[in-house]
């Protein structure tokens, strides 16, 4: 039995939604990384420094 | 449905796991086990070889070699089975808090980012997959795992707008609790019911346009081609599309907020109406039962700010807080979840109206007593909102707990204690003759034997430890 359907109804409507808010998503998420890059390149924003190192392990009781 | 269910093993088969093919969940002895069907097997190695399986998020898991023989359980023969890590106490999202219902969802949507690095996917999204330990969410369905298809949308999107977005966005938009409308639907709330709650404005606020009225728009219009549609959709979706709409969805959800009314936070604080004496040995009083034995599950009826919660886990292995009002809980919720507690379970239920059971035969979720009988019941400044709020005669509410068949620790304010005085002002004279002392005393003299009594300082408020009469 080639069972490929979900047991859950992922309902049409919800699943064209994905498609409109996804597509929107993801240009927004292109968007920002090339915004991100070209402030880079202008020198206007700084490479994020590198995380703080995490704080010594105090010693347990 | 009708041929296993006369199968010997169905007694113990959770009655709330049917709905998903691929895995059954029921019980034998102590433990909890999951059958799997071939097709959930493969999934289930997918999800061992992907490491999440060890994530301290999702429930323990192992595989179970000394499985019985479990002929009809499931519609495939069972080709495997798996043996988790038992939660001591089960509770439903409609008894949860703000917090946890919010907690539950970043949970969902997390392991769902995670699956999805893995080439997973879980293929639902129920907060009823979510359990709490203490303050801390479980996922507790590991046969929500599954391996992503080419093409495939987020199957579980409209449940979780159903079950988590919504009554979240009800409450944090609306200030209108969630739990009546999952108490009242076991598959949550529906697009266009949504809609029909938000004003205009409401659709300026973040993830409401396209989660609420785009959605209920969309579903109207494409619900009559439901074939054509999924063709579609899978031509051209794309993992990263997936991606996207988790990501944005857990920016909406993590944005979401409530907080209780003012007074609550005051109430929180400072800790209640009666003096420091008596309060000291309150605590004292409960503290001393509460470490005369090892108890196993107390339940802590009446709990407002936890603060006996927390004496009785003192030696307690799970103590269950549960009080009416949704205020007190969400604040303990938080103090616990910030301290990494695991022994106090928080809940928000009127115990004149407690959770009964739900779903298909009533059974899918279980009524408040069907989830584990607690060895000890702490009743404390409770009975008088009971008797004279709720207006369950005195007698009704001491046969109640004794039907439990727990210890109890219960405290009696009399007619003299200002907060009664305040809750029999409004009632007409006369009312509640059953309120009183020695018919009290009588009352749980007949159903239980009274161990201890003590009478606080102040005069008004009297404790008692009393053990189940045997019979």
């Amino acid at each position: 039995m080639s069972n490929v359907l979900a047991y859950l109804d992922p309902g049409s409507g919800s699943m064209i939604l994905q498609i409109i808010a996804g597509g929107v998503a993801a240009v927004a998420v292109t968007a920002k990384l090339y915004w991100g890059r070209l402030m880079k390149f202008l020198r206007i924003r700084k490479d994020e420094p590198e995380a703080a190192k995490a704080e010594p392990a105090r010693g347990s009781d | 449905m009708s041929s296993h269910a006369q199968t010997p093993a169905s007694q113990d088969l959770e009655p709330g796991s049917f709905r998903d093919p691929e895995s059954r969940v029921f019980y034998a002895g102590d433990e909890v086990y999951r059958a799997l069907s071939p097709d959930g097997l493969s999934d289930f190695e997918a999800l061992r070889e992907s490491g999440l399986l060890d994530d301290e998020r999702v429930v323990r898991t192992e595989l179970a070699e000394d499985a019985a023989a479990l002929r009809g359980l499931l519609v495939h023969e069972p080709a495997a089975v798996l043996r988790h890590e038992r939660i001591p106490f089960v509770s439903y999202p409609y008894e949860w808090t703000f917090s946890m219902l919010k907690d539950a969802a970043l949970l969902q949507l997390d392991l769902l980012l995670a699956a999805l690095d893995e080439e997973l996917v879980l293929k639902d999204s129920t907060p009823y997959n979510v359990q709490f330990r203490g303050a801390r969410p479980v996922f507790v369905d590991v046969g929500s795992f599954e391996r992503i298809r080419e093409g495939e949308p987020w199957v579980g999107y409209r449940q979780f707008c159903m079950l988590y977005l919504y009554p979240l966005l009800l409450q944090s938009l609306k200030g209108v609790p969630f739990q009546p409308w999952l108490r009242g639907s076991i598959d949550g709330i529906r697009p266009a019911e949504m809609r029909g709650l938000l004003s205009f404005r409401d659709r300026f606020r973040r993830g409401v346009f396209t989660n609420v009225f785009l959605h209920a728009r969309l579903e109207a219009r494409y619900a009559d081609r439901p074939e054509q549609t999924k063709q579609e959709v899978k031509r051209v979706f794309k993992k990263e599309l997936f991606v996207a709409n988790v990501r944005k969805m857990r920016k909406v959800v993590d944005r979401l907020s409530w907080d209780p009314p003012e007074g609550v936070w005051t109430a929180y604080g400072e800790r209640n109406t009666y003096t420091d004496e008596d309060a000291r040995r309150k605590d004292e009083f409960v503290r001393e039962v509460a470490r005369s034995r090892d108890w196993t599950l107390v339940w802590d009826i009446g709990c407002n700010n936890g603060r006996y919660s927390r004496i009785a886990a003192e030696g307690a292995r799970t103590v269950v807080a549960v009080d009416a009002d949704p205020g007190p809980v969400e604040l303990l919720y938080r103090d616990l979840r910030s301290e990494g507690g695991e022994r106090i379970l928080p809940l928000t239920m009127n115990l004149a109206d407690p959770s009964p059971g739900l779903g298909w035969r009533g059974l899918e979720r279980r009524a408040l007593p069907d989830r584990g009988s607690p060895d000890l019941v702490l009743a404390l400044a409770l009975v008088h909102h009971v008797a004279i709020s709720a207006n369950v005669p005195v007698k009704e509410f001491v046969d109640w707990l004794a039907s439990l068949g727990a210890a109890i620790v219960i405290e009696f304010p009399t007619r003299e204690d200002p907060m009664v005085k305040k809750l029999l002002a409004p009632k007409r004279e006369g009312l509640h003759p059953d309120y009183e002392l020695d018919f009290f005393e009588r009352t749980l003299n007949d159903a239980f034997e009274v161990e201890r009594s003590e009478r606080l300082e102040s005069g008004t408020r009297v404790l008692y430890f009393a053990r189940p009469k045997r019979g």
